[in-house]
Formats: C-alpha cells, sequence, structure tokens
C-alpha cells in the first residue's frame, strides 16, 4: 500500500514539470537580433558578433551589446545561460580556461581588448573584478587592499598607501568598520564585510570599469542591501555591469537590464521596461517566474 | 514482502541497530588497527633500546701510569717525529705488568696486555704532548678497556650470567679483581660521539656516519626542494595540458615507484663514470638521493597546489596579477606547508636510504670524520648495516645505538617540519 503511494506520487510530479517547462522553451524562438536597445551613442564598452566556445561547446552566440560611461548594467537570466561567461571574457579571465576561445570585437574605449597589444595584466587593471563568492587574500584587512596599488607601483610612499586603502575602504563602506583592525586577516570579517573588502580591493586600483559576478548570492538581505547602496554610489564614478540571478536587485541597482537565455543575449532595455513591459516572451517568461 | 505489514518507523527502528553495530564494528577494527601499529612501535623501541643503550656506556679501567722515556723511546716531546714512533702502548704493558705482577708465560702475558685497548695509548700520547712536564711522571688514569673486557664487564650482573665469548678463565680472574679493588667502572662512551668508524668497537663512534648522513641531506634538499617546486609549479600552473605533459605526469608517478637501487646504478653510471664525479662522497650521493626524491617532492607539491582555492587566484589575476606574481604571492606561499610535508617525507626516505648508496661507494670503511661536501664519508642506515656485519659481540649493541641515533635524527626532522608547517599555515 505505502509503496505504490510513494511510486504514484515520484511518478507524477516532478517530471510533469520539466515536461512542460521544455515544451514552453522549444516553442520561442530566438529573435535575430537582441530585442530593445542594446546598442549606445559614445559607448565605454561594445561588444559585437562575440562568440564563446569551451572546446567544441559554444557558450555565447553572437552577442551584440555597448555598455555606457557610468552605467549600471544588469545581466540577468536562468542559470547555465552564458552570463558569468560573457563577464568573464570581458576582462579576458577566460585566459586562464585553456580550452575557452573568445571571437568577435571587445573594445573598451575603442580599444580591442583581444588584440594583440592589449595586455591582460593592463586590461584587468582597467576592468575590475568582484566575485561570487567573497575571496580575501588570507592577508591583512590593510593588504588586502594595498595589495593591487602595490602590484602596479601607484603609491611611491607608505603614506600614499595608506591614503589609498583608507579612500578605498571609505567607498566601500567598510571604513568605518575596518580602521581600527586593519591588521587583522580579512577572512576573519563577516561575509557581508569580506564582500565589501573585496569591492574596495577592487577599486583601490582605480578601475574604469567594475565587473560584479553575483556579488551578493553568498549574502544575507543586510549584508546584501548595503552591497547594493555601495553600487548606486560607485556608479557615479565607476561603469559597472553586474550579474546576478535576483530580479529584485537587478530592479534596484541597474539602469539597463540585459536578458540572457541559453547563450543568446535576447532582450536589452532600460530596467524599467524589462520589468515592467518586456517586448520579448522569453523574457516575460523569466521575469513572471515561469522559469529560472 | 516478508515484513510489509511492518510501518515506516518501524521499519526504520530495526534498520537502526544494525546500522549502529555496523559503526561500532568498524570504530572496533580501528581502534584495533592503531593499538596493533602502536604495539609494534613499542616492542621495536624496546627491542632497539634495550640493546643500545649500553653502548653509551663503556667500561673503564684505573692503571698506574708511568711516562717513562725509555719505554716510550723519546727525548724531546716537542718533538713530533718521535711522539709519532713512541711506544705509548708499551708503557700501559708496564702498567699492566706492575699491576699484575705474578703473570708469567708468553700467551698470559699477551692476554693481559689485552686487557686494555689499544686507543689507550692515543689518549696517552694526547695528555703527553698537552702536558710534556709529564714525562718521567707517574698519574692514575682511566683507560678505555678492550672489548672483550667491555662486553664481560657489562653482562656480569644479568640474570643470563656473564657473556664470556674468548675470554679466557684467567682473564674473567683479573677483571674480577679489579673489580673488587674499584678499578673497574662505567663511563660515558664519549668516544661513540666523537670519533668515526673503526676496526675496534670499543673506539668505533657514530659521528663519521652522522656527518656524512647531515652533508648528503643537505644536498639532497638544496637540490631536490628547488628543482622539484619548480617543475611543480610548472607543470600546474603554467604547462599546456596535452599528450606531451600526460606521458611526464605518469613517467614521475612510475618514478617514484623505481627501486632505489636503481637510482644506484644510474648515479654510478652517469656521476661517477661519466662526469667523473669522485666516489663515496656526499656530493654524489646528495644527488642520487635526489633523483630518487625528486616524484616524491613534485607529487607532493603538485597536490598542494591543486588545493589552493581558484578563488584565490581569480582575485589576484582581477585585480591585475601577472601569471608569476599569482604564483609567488599567493599559490606558493598557501601551498608552502602542504610542499614542506612531501619534502620532508622524500627527506625521511632520503636519509633512510641504504641501497643506492651502497652502489656509489658509500659503503666504505671510513675512520675520518668527513668535513666536508668532498670528503669520503658513509651515512647512518650504511654505517648500521656494516656494524651489523661485524663479528664482534660489542658491534651488537652498536648497531642498536646507531638505530637510536638515525631515529633521533628523523624524529629531530620531523619535528622541525611540524613546527615549520605550523608557523606557515593560514587559517582560511
Amino acid at each position: 500500500m505505502v509503496n505504490k503511494m510513494v511510486t504514484n506520487i515520484s511518478a507524477k510530479m516532478p517530471t510533469g514539470l520539466v515536461q512542460s517547462k521544455k515544451e514552453k522553451m522549444e516553442e520561442t524562438a530566438y529573435p535575430e537580433d537582441t530585442i530593445g536597445t542594446p546598442l549606445l551613442e559614445g559607448s565605454k564598452m561594445s561588444m559585437r558578433n562575440v562568440d564563446v566556445f569551451y572546446g567544441d561547446k559554444q557558450a555565447i552566440f553572437n552577442v551584440n551589446v555597448d555598455v555606457g560611461q557610468n552605467e549600471v548594467i544588469a545581466m540577468i537570466g536562468p542559470s547555465g545561460c552564458g552570463k558569468s561567461t560573457f563577464l568573464r571574457s570581458i576582462n579576458r579571465m577566460n585566459d586562464t580556461v585553456e580550452s575557452c576561445r573568445v571571437t568577435g570585437q571587445l573594445t573598451l574605449d575603442g580599444e580591442d581588448i583581444y588584440s594583440a597589444q592589449m595586455d591582460p595584466v593592463a586590461l584587468r587593471a582597467r576592468v575590475g573584478m568582484v566575485f561570487q563568492k567573497p575571496n580575501p587574500f588570507p592577508k591583512t584587512i590593510y593588504d588586502n587592499v594595498a595589495y593591487g596599488p602595490r602590484l602596479h607601483g601607484l603609491a611611491s610612499r607608505r603614506a600614499e598607501l595608506d591614503e589609498i586603502v583608507e579612500i578605498s575602504l571609505t567607498r566601500a563602506g567598510l571604513w568605518a568598520e575596518a580602521k581600527d583592525r586593519l591588521d587583522q586577516p580579512g577572512t576573519g570579517l563577516s561575509g557581508g564585510q569580506q564582500q565589501r573588502l573585496c569591492i574596495a580591493r577592487a577599486i583601490a586600483i582605480s578601475p574604469e570599469v567594475i565587473l560584479m559576478d553575483e556579488p551578493c548570492s553568498a549574502l544575507d538581505p543586510i549584508a546584501t542591501a548595503k552591497i547594493e547602496e555601495l553600487i548606486a554610489e560607485l556608479s557615479q564614478n565607476y561603469t559597472i555591469a553586474i550579474v546576478t540571478h535576483s530580479m529584485q536587485q537587478a530592479a534596484r541597482v541597474s539602469h539597463r537590464t540585459a536578458y540572457f537565455h541559453l547563450g543568446r543575449l535576447v532582450e536589452v532595455n532600460e530596467t524599467e521596461k524589462v520589468f515592467t513591459a518586456p517586448e520579448h516572451q522569453l523574457t516575460e517568461a523569466y521575469i513572471t517566474g515561469r522559469f529560472g | 514482502m516478508a515484513d510489509s505489514n511492518l510501518s515506516h518507523a518501524e521499519r526504520i527502528q530495526s534498520s537502526l541497530a544494525k546500522r549502529y553495530r555496523a559503526e561500532k564494528h568498524f570504530k572496533f577494527y580501528g581502534a584495533a588497527a592503531i593499538a596493533f601499529g602502536l604495539l609494534c612501535v613499542v616492542l621495536l623501541f624496546t627491542d632497539i633500546i634495550s640493546k643500545g643503550y649500553k653502548a653509551f656506556g663503556q667500561t673503564y679501567i684505573q692503571l698506574e701510569v708511568t711516562y717513562d722515556a725509555s719505554t716510550l723511546g723519546i727525548t724531546d716531546v716537542n718533538d713530533s717525529q718521535q711522539i709519532v714512533l713512541a711506544d705509548f702502548h708499551g708503557v700501559v704493558k708496564t702498567a699492566l705488568k706492575s699491576r699484575f705482577v705474578d703473570v708469567s708465560g708468553r700467551k698470559a702475558k699477551r692476554d693481559l696486555y689485552g686487557l686494555i685497548s689499544h686507543g689507550a695509548g692515543y689518549t696517552l700520547r694526547d695528555r703527553l704532548v698537552a702536558n710534556p712536564k709529564l714525562l718521567n711522571q707517574t698519574e692514575t688514569l682511566w683507560l678505555v678497556a678492550d672489548d672483550d673486557i667491555d662486553t664481560y664487564y657489562k653482562s656480569i650482573d644479568s640474570d643470563a650470567g656473564a657473556f664470556v665469548g674468548r675470554m679466557s678463565e684467567q682473564r674473567q680472574g683479573w677483571v674480577d679483581q679489579l673489580a673488587q679493588s674499584d678499578d673497574v667502572k662505567m663511563r660515558l662512551n664519549r668516544n661513540f660521539f666523537t670519533q668515526g668508524d673503526s676496526r675496534e668497537p670499543e673506539l668505533a663512534g657514530i659521528r663519521g656516519a652522522a656527518m656524512g648522513s647531515l652533508f648528503t641531506l643537505i644536498i639532497t634538499i638544496a637540490l631536490s626542494f628547488p628543482i622539484g617546486v619548480a617543475a611543480a609549479v610548472y607543470l600546474e600552473e603554467f604547462a599546456p595540458q596535452n599528450r606531451w605533459t600526460d606521458l611526464i605526469e605518469v613517467n614521475i608517478n612510475n618514478l617514484a615507484a623505481v627501486p632505489s637501487i636503481i637510482f644506484g646504478l644510474l648515479g654510478l653510471a652517469i656521476f661517477i663514470n661519466f662526469f667523473h664525479v669522485p666516489r663515496s662522497v656526499p656530493v654524489v650521493g646528495g644527488l642520487v638521493l635526489t633523483l630518487m626524491t625528486l616524484p616524491t617532492i613534485i607529487i607532493s607539491s603538485r597536490a598542494a597546489i591543486k588545493a589552493v582555492p581558484p578563488s584565490i587566484r581569480d582575485a589576484a589575476i582581477g585585480v591585475g596579477a601577472s601569471p608569476m606574481q599569482v604564483v609567488l604571492h599567493h599559490v606558493l606561499p598557501l601551498a608552502m606547508p602542504g610542499m614542506l610535508t612531501g619534502a620532508i617525507i622524500g627527506m625521511a626516505q632520503a636519509l633512510g636510504e641504504t641501497a643506492p648508496l651502497l652502489m656509489i661507494g658509500m659503503v666504505a670503511f671510513i675512520v675520518d670524520i668527513p668535513g666536508g661536501f668532498t670528503d669520503p664519508s658513509t651515512v647512518l642506515p650504511v654505517q648500521i648495516f656494516l656494524w651489523a656485519d661485524s663479528p664482534e659481540r660489542a658491534f651488537m649493541e652498536k648497531t642498536s645505538a646507531a638505530i637510536m641515533v638515525l631515529l633521533a635524527f628523523l624524529i629531530f626532522m620531523n619535528t622541525l617540519a611540524v613546527i615549520l608547517r605550523k608557523r606557515l599555515e593560514r587559517r582560511w
């Protein structure tokens, strides 16, 4: 008796759901070109016909998008849609993955990111990155922030370095909490503080663009709120591209939102428009929670 | 189903007891395995220590010695030529003769003179050279007894009775006589710690082998650690993943399993026969042991590098560190404790290695204590092998004592490794 009931339930429940989802996706065709306003006049960064491959597998299909000066662009989409891959190809973090290959044209201030003249190390000093999991170095808070400036020789004297550290920590909203414990390990901070430390570390070398790969996914709501406030402040000085799983977050922090689906950039629009009147069926399905 | 009338909870309940029983059994087997291991270690240590501790003591005989110029055959103490040729053992013989006046006959006399080690002559010489005024004077001295006497005297109180061996009854009588007048006693065996090897057990010491081991290991660590770490860093961080690197990886793993004597043959063929490095020296020993320990160090270093979280690499690359800076600033410091563990395991292996060193002539009988990397020398395990092979009874306890020194060396190295690791380890 019991056995029977259990098998009945398991046969019915999940598979049915999965099937209907799949059918839904297959029904909807991808648009020829990205819908909305992917391209801008006088952009900070522009990406044209970008394809990314892992070995034989193509992860990104023909993406065209611009990012404006001091703009916050959010990239959303279901898991595995390639938004992180796309983000990591902007500062050539994908170079470290041996099987990864990027084609198309990506430019920063009109300079080709993938040209032979562009040094990846110099590029990453201009395009900073904050990662999903807070990853402070197992060093002191001070050394964490000072690491980048020291690498690039941005400070010639100790006092200068102190100043950079203070400004960076202040901008990252961590100065008040950390100023008395600069000599303590960064790994001893709470999760949210660690993530702000990572942001401070990224902005210590004054990058032009900051890439954020789901920066709040490992944080609690209060820490998340702080980071979001921070993003709003940082957007006055920096261009920010943020990948997020939370649509609310995208709605709160970004000016424009890009919706990725299975490696294709489906729609880019003003954030408000994406969340109130999405143009494409897939975008609508995603933001209304029919898959995610 | 037989028990289909049981409820879910009841079935879980009945399986629980079985699961806990299995866990209990498993715990017991684990504890038993550890207990067995500990028992073996305790047995080993008791056996070695009970056999070897006596080697740290040495029997001395008190004699009244006269530095008689005519017996010695010298006129001027400051003439080194005369001192070298002087018959100091003759002085000892005279002293023994005057202690046991009633001994006669060639054989008996030879037995009598054999009470004191030949090494006693060197003690007298050193004293006379240090203080020339002693010439023609008399002093009472404790002199090193011969190894037979030593073995006999050490076992005199044992439950199994004294070990007699080649000792004649007459000699036993003399020793007993000396013992009665308190002219025999045990003293700390300083020779054991300060001398090199000798054919005379009472004069043989471990210092030559210990220094040989030290020099050999210095060469080994100085070569194998940097080379091994560099190879591991290159293979993990920079080398492309292709058929060549796969081939290299497979071969490194194979090398780790190659019998060590093969490395000895390799060293003989390459270092000695081709490059003409002198044989029996710590340099060539260190080179051979480097070949042997490299695979161990490379494998453990690669494992340590692999264990560095990729998020740290990402973080460093993200702020614009070059690949070399990522390695130097982050990967190496974080992997260092693991690499050190591998290096110490390799070093411990190298310290205990005998076979490859036999092939390159480090098995030679060497009396002088090596003073550098190119002096002929032997190493601790080879010394143990040599002494275990010697017929004299007294070498048995020396063998055990040498094993104790080797173990002490090992424990010291491992302690050092633990301390280093503790200091370098970082909390996450």
